[in-house]
């Protein structure tokens, strides 16, 4: 049986005007957001949110239905926005490696006590999202490679659970969970240089 | 565990995601680490601004160029 989405979307497909307005309504933001996330720019992601649609009226007769509309949705835009961040690569976006934790060998992680029990979490929020901090974590957000971006947002915006990031983006859960944890200790370290330990 | 151990199941202790015996095991080990609490405290946080600050909303102007874009094409 047809479901009410798969319907929307062979109407779409179809010239109808209204089932059209009704999936941008009900996807609209969540592809803006997935395109803004993924390429960190409002006009990319407006194109990416043009061609997402255009897909969906051109392609989604030939949609089978047997993924979640959701899903494809945003695994058609992952890969319009990963395309069109092709070759745009920029010098900030460096690896990961010097952000991630280094450790001992008896397995504690290694660095100056006062950094390793630094604790700036229970600041305000005010003050977290706004002027130094804000900028530290936009920035390091930049700095991400546009493929962590993605399961960054699909998961912690869009909270989607491991096994529908995995199916947006067509990758592992492993592959999801190893990502969005390495971008998490990134942001949390760059963060943390700035804003502990207290002096 | 050790600490490396800790910072491996992260991931999956935040969603609420690992078997009771391993959160206990983890549990257990945060009690007695002040650096591993430091850092969960901070991995929680810091998903949370994350969240806030990668999530960008679609201007109303251009949503409403994006509809006259399609309607026409769909036309």
């Amino acid at each position: 049986m047809m479901s009410d989405e798969h319907l929307l979307l062979k109407e779409a497909a179809g010239g109808d005007a209204s089932a059209l307005e009704a999936l941008m309504s009900r996807y609209g933001s969540r592809v803006y957001r997935l395109a803004h996330g993924i390429t960190r720019n409002s006009a990319d992601a407006e194109e990416i949110v043009q061609d997402v649609f255009l897909q969906m009226v051109r392609k989604g007769g030939a949609f089978e239905g047997r993924a979640a509309l959701g899903s494809w949705i945003y695994r058609v835009t992952t890969n319009v926005a990963l395309n069109k961040r092709r070759g745009k690569r920029r010098e900030v976006e460096t690896s990961l490696e010097e952000c991630l934790p280094t450790w001992e060998a008896d397995g504690h992680r290694s660095g100056p006590r006062a950094f390793l029990v630094a604790d700036w979490s229970g600041r305000p929020d005010a003050e977290l999202l706004s002027g130094e901090a804000r900028r530290i974590l936009e920035e390091a957000i930049d700095r991400l490679p546009e493929h962590y971006r993605a399961v960054l947002v699909l998961k912690d915006v869009e909270e989607l659970t491991n096994e529908d990031v995995a199916a947006s983006i067509g990758d592992s859960v492993s592959a999801v969970k190893t990502r969005l944890h390495r971008a998490r200790m990134a942001l949390r370290e760059l963060l943390t240089r700035r804003l502990g330990p207290q002096t | 565990m050790v600490c490396r151990d800790v910072n491996g199941l992260l991931v999956d202790y935040v969603d609420g995601a690992l078997p009771p015996e391993v959160a206990a095991a983890l549990e257990h080990h945060l009690a007695g680490c002040e650096p591993c609490r430091a850092y969960l405290a901070t991995y929680r946080k810091t998903r949370a601004l994350g969240a806030r600050v990668a999530r960008v909303e679609m201007p109303d102007e251009m949503r409403a160029r994006l509809r006259q874009f399609l309607l026409e094409r769909l036309g």
